[in-house]
């Protein structure tokens, strides 16, 4: 089976709203908003605030002081927000009062879904016939590349959310074959404003990153730090000097004394000699916890942070590339109960 | 029962791959992570010289996350992925310094024996023979790859051994792992490994050797078991 440990945000969220009949009327609705904004007034007079600009943080810290609490799940805390967040998007009822219902695919089940991919189908037949009609007339069809690098398509719980209501792997993947294969025509852009309601835009990586500036020494010379950086249990921080002679210490010892093995001498100079500057750079670090091998790669981390403000955008963004500047995110992994180790089970006995 | 408790411990199953692939392992990365690559700026080609697919490789690099470098992979002229491969292969218990200093002694090993054959031998032959103890490993090992391998079906009772065609990585795979198995176990038992390891590479580089005759072997077994290739469905 599939299991991933990481996860995003948009996949821990549940699609309550897919999962069954209408459970709250609107009118219920309509009066938790009106409770919900009647309280925070009540709220932002008791804190001694003005409850006309008082926002969805200004309420979670106020929650948090009045009642603080102790429990290690975030989401069994108390909690004020918005109607709207709490109960999902919910299903008006399919049928009239006769009990005959609106969609004439509701008896299949999925309705959403099945309508969803008669349209996408109907998309494509236009585009092929668009498609025949420029061959009849002997024009040149449109070849513009889409660029695919850009943007990606909705994932699953998305999409699960547009339909309001559960849509299975299968689906899912049946779903995505369709509008590749609608985007992989020549004439596909004829439906661009179709196609974009189901993709999303990826923005460039680098752009995400914010490098700081360089900082400069009382001897005038110029210095950066890398902060924070981790892997598994080990933390470092390095300062990396200018106008060096590529000395390395770490915790005030020599890093040949530090490090006996070759290989995590290595891993240190690795993000100077990638960039070319094995002799023109100082740096003190200091790193604790963790092994050997957890210890220089805390602390090749931090380097080519630091590195990051002395270097141009272009070699920032090779360096990601190289795998440089990506915090390790493999940890021991746990032991789990009714097995020995956290893959290994108990000898099997057969009495 | 571990799948009910891991359950209840809420590591849910989430798909966020469209493909109908089922992998058993997991790992901490999001499948959206691409393979970090060591490329410096001037080792760039131009880009009107890349083809279609590699322009596209590169548009998704530059928008895809990518994952942090093993603490094998370094930018230096010593680091090989194959060697690195080896030497893990090699290390027992997860002792890395001990198989690295043994893949060190067996290069300076085969430099010395190359060197010595280099000064004892007359002008004319000076040149063929090969002092780079790199390119005598990467030599050795491709002349110990099979070409086909060999995998057991089995039907109506009996179970046959039917010729396969081997990936890249499995050949690679079989010839290191033929290598470390037969200086393990053939060798008197005062002999070092790097000797003994030096030895065999030298013999594999000429195509002479324990281990290219058991590659010669499972090839006659291939070539005998001709008549059952059709066993095979995938």
């Amino acid at each position: 089976t599939l299991r991933l440990i990481c996860t995003t945000t948009a996949v821990q969220r549940k699609n309550v709203g897919a999962s069954g009949p209408e459970k709250y009327t609107e009118a219920f609705i309509k009066k938790q908003i009106e409770e919900f904004n009647l309280g925070k007034r009540h709220l932002a007079n008791m804190m001694g605030e003005d409850p006309e600009t008082f926002t969805q943080e200004d309420i979670d810290r106020a929650i948090a002081y009045l009642f603080p609490s102790g429990l290690f799940d975030k989401q069994a805390r108390p909690l004020m927000k918005h109607p709207t967040e709490v109960f999902p998007e919910q299903r008006k009822i399919q049928w009239g009062e006769d009990g005959r219902p609106f969609h004439f695919l509701f008896y299949t089940g999925k309705q959403s879904y099945y309508s969803l991919m008669h349209e996408t189908y109907e998309k494509l037949l236009n585009v092929q016939k668009h498609q025949d009609q420029l061959i009849a007339q002997d024009l040149p069809l449109q070849k513009e590349k889409r660029n695919l690098a850009g943007s990606r398509w909705l994932t699953k719980i998305e999409l699960e959310e547009m339909l309001l209501e559960k849509v299975s792997d299968d689906d899912y993947s049946r779903f995505i074959q369709l509008l590749q294969k609608l985007v992989a025509l020549p004439c596909a852009d004829i439906e661009e404003n179709y196609i974009r309601k189901f993709s999303k835009e990826v923005p460039v990586q680098l752009q995400k990153v914010v490098i700081e500036p360089l900082q400069y020494d009382e001897r005038g010379v110029a210095f950066s730090t890398g902060e924070g950086s981790k892997r598994k249990t080990a933390s470092a921080t390095a300062v990396v000097y200018d106008n060096g002679t590529g000395k390395i210490t770490v915790n005030g010892i020599d890093i040949l004394h530090y490090f006996p093995v070759l290989q995590d001498r290595e891993q240190l100079l690795f993000p100077f000699q990638f960039l070319g500057r094995t002799g023109k750079h100082d740096m003190v670090c200091t790193v604790s916890g963790g092994g050997r091998s957890a210890q220089a790669g805390a602390i090749r981390l931090a380097s080519a942070k630091a590195l990051r403000s002395f270097v141009t955008e272009k070699e920032v963004e090779f360096m990601r590339q190289a795998g440089l500047l990506t915090v390790d995110p493999r940890v021991k992994e746990r032991k789990k109960p009714g097995q020995e180790g956290p893959r290994r089970k108990f000898t099997w006995k057969k009495r | 029962p571990c799948h009910d408790t891991a359950r209840a411990l809420d590591y849910s199953p989430a798909s966020l791959v469209p493909c109908r692939i089922m992998p058993v392992r997991w790992s901490r990365y999001n499948p959206s992570y691409l393979e970090p690559e060591v490329k410096k700026e001037f080792d760039q080609k131009p880009l009107e010289a890349l083809t279609e697919e590699e322009r596209e490789q590169m548009e998704m690099k530059a928008v895809r996350p990518i994952k942090a470098a093993p603490p094998t992979l370094s930018s230096s002229v010593f680091s090989d992925p194959m060697i690195s491969k080896f030497t893990n292969m090699m290390m027992k218990s997860g002792n890395k310094v001990l198989a690295r200093s043994l893949m060190s002694q067996t290069l300076e090993a085969i430099k010395r024996k190359q060197l010595e054959k280099y000064h004892k031998a007359p002008e004319n032959e000076k040149e063929t023979i090969e002092c780079n103890p790199y390119i005598i490993f990467h030599q050795a090992l491709k002349n110990c790859q099979p070409i086909i391998g060999i995998s057991n079906v089995t039907r109506g009772g009996k179970t046959y051994q039917v010729p396969v065609p081997l990936t890249d990585n499995r050949k690679r795979f079989l010839a290191m792992k033929w290598l470390i198995t037969e200086c393990r176990e053939n060798k008197h038992r005062r002999m070092m490994m790097p000797e003994k390891l030096s030895q065999e590479l030298l013999l594999a580089f000429n195509n002479e050797g324990p281990v290219i005759k058991k590659k010669h072997v499972l090839h006659k077994m291939a070539e005998a078991n001709r008549a059952y290739a059709h066993f095979r469905w995938w």
